[in-house]
């Protein structure tokens, strides 16, 4: 059974359509990278997710059931752009709240233990407003993972690493793997910080202009993103030229690499430019990175878009 | 490598949810300055009133254009600030040992009653004032999110907001009714209860009370269609509450009996159910963030 499973979902405010015709299937256990630029409609699609805006078309089951069904929503943690916390009391009695919100059994151990997982135990007593951005991230994340023992079944999160120091974006990525391989909860994270959603995530799903266009598991990203040799010489002009005439892609970057796709050793292209009386001054061996990834995707799919448009 | 589960879903009983609902609120509400503040001020409201009316009563104000002359007819007795005998809005004329002072009042000229104004009914509207801004708080500072996204079920919220605003509109009468004694004590004014009697004074007070539960499942619709925007939710209160605030004196007479308590506490139990369920329809169906 699927965690998220999504078909046919719009969305629009007026006659802007923020979400359209959106399928979207997230495996119960992944951590799914949502992503997209922004107002692509990720935020809108994790809202409607969680009841927060009424969908306009589409269906929308959680684990099975209609997303309405409240047995299951009290099963979502949450944190949707800022922590929904009350900035005039303490962090402890706003995990109070949420804690009686959800009906748990053992508030105070929970909200210790929870406090605890984001190194936030300290600050239990400041008053919420008082906290930097940074720990209220904290806090927001502490406030998603409460729930009676094995919950939440589900973690949906905007954003979370925004605002968070290195050592919070650690705390994070141990946590989150931490709940779905030894607890099994399924997590909807999305963010521009890709470099860390790549660290963790097990599946991706690529949103642009309201519409899914890609959806993948890390492995076939991993496939997707291919190797490549990253040279510089004196004369990179002429290595470009010369290296078009004998390979299918040859890209300059931005910072000024020569790069040849799909080889992984490089002496082939070392030898074929000395022949051509080139000599290579430097070289290494990389992989595309997500974020390249997904930037290359959005401009293929902004020309195509422009076309259609046209 | 992931790892499933097998979820289990339990339902939760409607008490059980409500109580933890309910816990909140009061938690919530007993902890914001606000309802302290207005308590404050209905405890304050009444002293102030009775105090300096009294200082000031039986002034004769001369137009210089019309030359009419307008006397300023002020608090005879302490209950005139609770209410009148027989719920007559427009002329709160004091109980039988004032009712001749009040009628040779009338008689003069036009006749600026004090008690018509400013009375215990105001705090009908300090009520749509707190429910309002209370319930604002929930959106503006996105405690919302947290709360609806793991309560898909709104009657909850509904009715705790509904039992909270009540007690709160509950506590400030109490404060004002206190306020009204040590403020009738300090300007001197007589506690004569008339043909009411002690008996009528409570049902009225206690019809009050139960007639609050109307407003404040008013005021919380109100409040659930401005959602942050507090202005726009104490704006409509204000309109819907003026036109109902006939209602008030007719239903509350100081004269009260069990038969004006039944009426609103049934009224205000079948009013307070069917408006919540207009309140809860429009949290389904509309946007929440």
């Amino acid at each position: 059974m699927n965690a998220i499973e999504i078909k046919g979902l719009n969305k629009h405010f007026g006659r802007k359509h923020a979400v359209s015709n959106l399928n979207m299937t997230v495996p119960q256990g992944a951590i799914y990278g949502f992503i997209g630029e922004n107002g692509s409609g990720k935020s809108t699609t994790e809202k409607m997710l969680c009841g927060l805006i009424q969908k306009d078309g589409g269906s929308i089951k959680l684990f099975g059931r209609d997303y309405t069904n409240p047995d299951v929503r009290s099963k979502i943690g949450v944190l949707i752009e800022a922590p929904g916390c009350f900035p005039n009391i303490s962090v402890w009695n706003n995990m109070l709240i949420q804690a009686a919100n959800l009906c748990i059994e053992n508030p105070k151990q929970e909200i210790s233990r929870v406090l605890k997982l984001v190194h936030m135990e300290g600050a239990a007593s400041n008053k919420f407003k008082n906290c930097s951005l940074g720990m209220k991230q904290r806090i927001g994340i502490a406030m998603a993972l409460l729930g009676d023992p094995g919950d939440p079944a589900l973690l949906v999160l905007d954003e979370p690493i925004n605002g968070l120091d290195a050592d919070g974006m650690r705390i994070m990525r141990e946590v989150l793997t931490d709940l779905t391989q030894n607890h099994g909860c399924t997590v909807l994270i999305s963010s521009h910080i890709l470099g860390e959603l790549e660290k963790i995530a097990t599946h991706y799903g690529i949103i642009r202009k309201g519409r899914m266009i890609a959806e993948m598991t890390a492995e076939e990203l991993e496939r997707d993103c291919r190797t490549y040799i990253a040279l510089k010489t004196r004369d990179m002009h002429s290595a470009y030229r010369i290296l078009q005439s004998r390979y299918e892609r040859v890209d300059e970057d931005e910072a000024d690499w020569l790069r040849i796709y799909d080889m992984t050793t490089p002496e082939d292209a070392v030898q074929f430019l000395y022949q051509n009386g080139i000599t290579v001054s430097e070289i290494k061996t990389a992989k595309i990175s997500l974020e390249e990834y997904y930037i290359d995707l959005m401009h293929k799919e902004g020309k195509a878009y422009d076309a259609y448009k046209r | 490598m992931t790892r499933t589960r097998d979820n289990r879903f339990i339902s939760k009983s409607f008490a059980k949810r409500l109580n933890s609902m309910l816990r909140v609120d009061s938690r919530r509400m007993f902890t914001t300055p606000l309802f302290y503040i207005m308590c404050g001020i209905a405890f304050a409201m009444p002293i102030l009133i009775l105090v300096m009316t009294t200082m000031t009563a039986g002034t004769t104000i001369d137009n210089p254009q019309t030359g009419a002359q307008t006397t300023m007819d002020m608090f005879t007795n302490t209950w005139q600030i609770i209410a009148s005998e027989g719920g007559n809005m427009f002329s709160m004329a004091a109980p039988a040992a004032d009712a001749d002072m009040a009628g040779g009042a009338a008689a003069m000229g036009m006749n600026m009653d004090m008690t018509a104004m400013c009375n215990i009914n105001l705090l009908y509207f300090m009520a749509g004032v707190f429910v309002c801004l209370f319930v604002s708080e929930d959106f503006r500072s996105g405690y919302a999110k947290n709360l609806f996204t793991v309560r898909a079920r709104k009657t909850d919220y509904v009715a705790s907001k509904t039992i909270v605003g009540f007690i709160a509109g509950a506590m400030f009468l109490i404060c004002f009714f206190v306020g009204a004694v040590i403020g009738g004590s300090v300007a001197g004014l007589s506690f004569d209860l008339g043909a009411a009697g002690v008996s009528g004074l409570v049902m009225c007070m206690l019809a009050k009370i139960f007639l609050m539960s109307v407003f404040v499942a008013i005021f919380l619709i109100m409040s659930v269609i401005g959602k942050h925007r507090a202005w726009m939710s104490i704006l409509l209160s204000l309109f819907l509450g003026m036109l109902l605030f006939m209602m008030i004196p007719m239903m509350t007479p100081l004269d009260s009996t069990v038969v004006n308590v039944g009426m609103t506490l049934v009224g205000g139990a079948i009013f307070s159910v069917a408006l919540g369920a207009v309140s809860n329809m429009i949290l389904k169906k509309s946007s929440l963030v």
